[in-house]
Parts: structure tokens; C-alpha cells; sequence
């Protein structure tokens, strides 16, 4: 045969064996015997999910700073599996009050009640963006002197000496305008903790749901916020 | 006379007046961006007039010139040249090949991204050892893997992303990335959307790009870029690999397949646009 009919041939054989078993990749079961998975036999979900865990794409296997591994961070829990099908669009109803019951229920107050800390730790803390990255580089939170940052300026706009993102709303003057009654401490403490627990849904993480802060952090990001020194407020 | 003077006037008037570009053929990569900051305004794309005024001094040019050096020069222990990788559109081309990736090869039977098409060719043709330095060393202008990026990517500039959709496994790989994007998880309960799906919005003093909004996007997916304040041409990879870094998910490993499932769904979010490479970017 010519060259050009070899090809042809091999491309048509390969094109048999293709369409018989599929497109995908191998993956050899405990007796070592390949099996297909088909990729194009999926849907976009369970595909999404398969590559996540079951492909070595992540390095699951990495420990990271809260304890077990990295591939935990990508199990969602409740609320991230109510809220994903949003897509970012506005929460319907049913949606938020699921979400909001969950929320409200995770609300851990501190030992002694809210109180503020210190200002000055917090406008530091607001600032940070440092802890809980994994993968290439992994932050040692023993490093930080006050513990992982609270990454706040990443989306808030906080006082004015200093650049803030406008993913979120800006909370320049948030204690001058608001005063820190006992009602509005326990406002600010709840959002900080669980977002969620007034806007469903929200983009914002759960510091203290979380577990990104602890609550004495919170008491020094709450002083940035309400105390008529901090630089927020001037 | 008289009666045409109307006719030419209407005719400075819209020819004066901001129209879309249609063909960028030719176009330097900062005209392309200013093309697209003249159509649409957007705080994203003109955020930093500093960068786009180096953009022609871009030191990406002096990676790509390598890249084509290193390209075209027999290499590795089967000596031989790029010039026998076939990119999407037959063994060698690169004319026009970095926009229409990622795509399904047929001799692997993946959806393959550039990096690890060039990873396939630099193994399989030229012979490296998968451990060899040259195609385990993924970041860094003083690195193959970018110098020949940089040089590829460059033959696309001004080309509409056109990835193919095409094949069962391109459609159900850019589906699956779909999916990752909008899939909220995480400490910080971050999806791409989280940052990504709005217009004009900033992570403190950077504007974000939305991928809802082609123009913007494709901006955003223009990869190699120079990256100023790392003094390094930076890769698709290596932008993917920092996203998912800040969002505290874990590390993925480039090539691997949910990565090129997300970079499918992103080519594919700036179809019709055309890419701005090489690209510098903060």
C-alpha cells in the first residue's frame, strides 16, 4: 500500500476504535484492566465534579493550615450548594430563607459577650490578605504576628488612607454614621461571623462560620469599624 | 459642487465618530486595546494608560524572539525542530493556532491548551525525558516553556478567538469548566463568578474583568503577558494557578485536565474578540 492508503487505513481503524469505546481517558481498576470513562457521556455537572476529584488535577492531598486536606476545601457544604445555581443573579426567596436558618443557627457570640478590641490591631488585620493559601506557596500562620488577615480591603472600601476593593460596600465612617449600641455591635458581630444570616447568598466569606478569624480578631476588626479613634471614623 | 459638500460631510461624521473595528489584522497589541477602550468605555480595559504606553517596548518581544530561535532550532535527543508539531492546524503552523485552543487532537485523544501540546511535541518528537528542565520548568521569561508560548501566542495577535466546539469532548470539556467557574466553595466560599461576574468592579485599586463582557474578557484570557510588577512573562497556567491560589482552593497541577476545562470555558467566554499578545499587564 502507498503511504497515503496506510494512513487512511490506520486514521479509519482508529476512528473504529474511537467510535466503539468512546472519548475519554483510561483508567485501570484494581486488577489492572483499563476501563473507559467517557467524558462525552456525562453531564456538564458530573463531569465538573470528576475532574475535581477524580482526575489528579488537584493536589488534594496537600495539608492546609485549619487541619486535613486541601481536597476538603472543594467538598461544598450547604450553603455553597444552595447558592451556586444563583450564578450571582439575585437570591429567589425559598433559596434565602434556607439560607438565612442555616445562618442564623451558626452564630457563636464570644465568652463574655462582643466587646471591642484594639483598633490599631484591626486596621492591620483589615488589611492583610495573608493565610489560608495552599497549592505552590502555602502560608505559615505562624508567621503572622496577629494570626491570618481578615483580607477586608480586598473588597471593602474602609478608611480613606488606604485603597479598598468595591466588591462590597464601602464602610468608610461605619461607626460615626451607625453609633455602637448594643444592637448595632450585635448587627456588625453577626455579619462578620455569617454573612449570610442577612444577605443570602452574599459573596462575602463567613470569618467566623468559617473559621477564618477567631473571636478575638473579630474584636479588633469591630474596633476598626466603631471606635471613634480608628482612622475609619476621622 | 455644492450639492456634494452634504454628502462629504456626513461621511466625516461618521467616519470621525467611535465604529467597532472589525478586522485587526496588522494592529499592534496596544491599538487593539485602544480599539476596544474607544468602543466601550470600559474602566477595566483602561485602567492603566502607564502600562499601555510601554506596550511597545513590551519586553515580551525579546522572550518571543527566543522562542522563535529556540522553535525552529533541532533540539532535544531526537534533534529535531518544532516545525514537526502539529498545533491544530497542521505540523508547524502557528500562524493563527493559539486562538483555536484549546482543542481535541486526535493523536492523544485530549483537549489539549498550548502548554501541553507543547509539552506532547518537546516528549514525543524531539525526545526530552518528561523530568528534562526544558519541559518541567513551566514559569519564567528564562524559561523554554515561555520563550516558545510567547513566540506562538504572538502569531495569534489580532486573531478572534475561535476555539472549536466542534467535538463531543471540546463541547463536554468547556461544559465541565462552565460548571468549576460558577461553583461556589472553598474557606472563603469564592467561585470565579465571586470576582469576575460584574463590570467595574476592583479587588482593592485593580479593576476586575467581566466575563459576561467579550471585550473585557478578551483582555483578560491574553496570555503570555508581561507581567510588570513580576518582571516576568507570565502563562495561562500561571494566571490560573494564581486565581486559585488567592481564592484559597487547592493547587492545580498544569495541563491537568480540570485546568484545561477551565481555560476552554474561558477561550470560549472571549469568542469573536480579538487577542491582545503579547499583552502587559501589572
Amino acid at each position: 500500500m502507498s503511504n497515503v492508503t496506510v494512513t487512511r487505513a490506520t486514521l479509519a481503524a482508529a476512528t473504529v476504535v474511537l467510535l466503539t469505546f468512546g472519548f475519554g481517558v483510561t483508567n485501570a481498576d484494581e486488577r489492572g484492566q483499563a476501563s473507559m470513562v467517557d467524558y462525552t457521556k456525562m453531564s456538564p455537572d458530573e463531569l465538573a465534579e470528576y475532574l475535581i476529584f477524580e482526575t489528579n488535577s488537584f493536589k488534594l492531598d496537600q495539608p492546609v493550615q485549619e487541619g486535613g486536606v486541601a481536597g476538603d476545601r472543594l467538598k461544598q457544604d450547604d450553603i455553597q450548594k444552595l447558592c451556586t445555581p444563583l450564578r450571582g443573579n439575585p437570591v429567589d426567596s425559598d433559596t434565602a430563607a434556607k439560607v438565612i436558618k442555616i445562618a442564623r443557627e451558626s452564630i457563636k457570640y464570644p465568652e463574655g459577650g462582643i466587646k471591642l478590641g484594639d483598633w490599631k490591631i484591626g486596621r492591620e488585620l483589615a488589611w492583610s490578605g495573608f493565610g489560608y493559601r495552599v497549592g505552590h506557596k502555602s502560608d505559615d500562620h505562624g508567621e503572622a504576628s496577629n494570626g491570618p488577615g481578615g483580607n477586608c480591603y480586598n473588597c471593602h472600601q474602609l478608611a480613606t488612607d488606604r485603597t479598598g476593593g468595591t466588591l462590597g460596600p464601602a464602610l468608610t465612617g461605619y461607626g460615626k454614621t451607625r453609633g455602637s449600641s448594643e444592637a448595632m455591635l450585635k448587627y456588625a458581630y453577626e455579619v462578620i461571623y455569617n454573612p449570610h444570616a442577612y444577605f443570602a447568598c452574599t459573596n462575602m466569606p463567613r470569618i467566623g462560620a468559617s473559621g477564618l478569624l477567631t473571636t478575638e480578631q473579630i474584636s479588633h476588626i469591630m474596633a476598626y469599624l466603631f471606635d471613634p479613634e480608628s482612622p475609619v471614623n476621622k | 459642487m455644492l450639492h456634494r459638500t452634504p454628502y462629504a460631510l456626513a461621511l466625516i461624521l461618521v467616519m470621525g465618530g467611535a465604529y467597532a473595528v472589525d478586522d485587526y489584522a496588522g494592529m499592534a497589541p496596544e491599538e487593539i486595546l485602544q480599539a476596544l477602550i474607544d468602543e466601550t468605555g470600559s474602566n477595566y480595559l483602561n485602567q492603566s494608560p502607564q502600562n499601555q504606553q510601554m506596550m511597545p517596548d513590551n519586553p515580551a518581544y525579546w522572550v518571543a524572539e527566543e522562542g522563535e530561535e529556540l522553535f525552529k532550532t533541532p533540539r532535544g535527543p531526537e534533534k529535531v525542530s518544532l516545525k514537526g508539531c502539529d498545533f491544530g492546524k497542521g505540523p508547524g503552523v502557528v500562524e493563527g493556532a493559539y486562538v483555536e485552543m484549546p482543542r481535541y487532537f486526535e493523536d492523544t485523544g485530549k483537549v489539549m491548551d498550548l502548554e501541553s501540546r507543547l509539552v506532547h511535541c518537546m516528549t514525543t518528537l524531539q525526545g526530552f525525558p518528561a523530568d528534562d528542565v526544558a519541559v518541567t520548568k513551566r514559569h519564567g521569561s528564562d524559561s523554554d516553556m515561555m520563550k516558545l508560548q510567547t513566540y506562538i501566542a504572538m502569531k495569534s495577535n489580532g486573531m478572534k478567538w475561535n476555539p472549536p466546539m466542534g467535538h463531543p469532548m471540546e463541547k463536554a470539556m468547556r461544559d465541565a469548566g462552565e460548571v468549576m467557574f460558577y461553583r461556589r466553595s472553598g474557606p472563603m466560599d469564592f467561585s470565579c463568578q465571586t470576582c469576575h461576574g460584574k463590570t467595574g468592579q476592583r479587588i482593592r485599586a485593580s479593576v476586575l474583568p467581566n466575563i459576561n463582557e467579550p471585550e473585557e474578557w478578551t483582555k483578560a484570557i491574553s496570555w503570555p503577558a508581561e507581567r510588570a510588577g513580576q518582571q516576568n512573562v507570565r502563562s495561562t497556567q500561571h494566571r490560573l494557578r494564581g486565581c486559585l491560589w488567592q481564592m484559597r482552593h487547592p493547587g492545580i497541577v498544569a495541563g491537568s485536565d480540570a485546568s484545561i476545562a477551565l481555560i476552554s470555558f474561558w477561550t470560549d467566554a472571549a469568542r469573536g474578540q480579538p487577542a491582545i499578545l503579547p499583552d502587559l499587564k501589572r
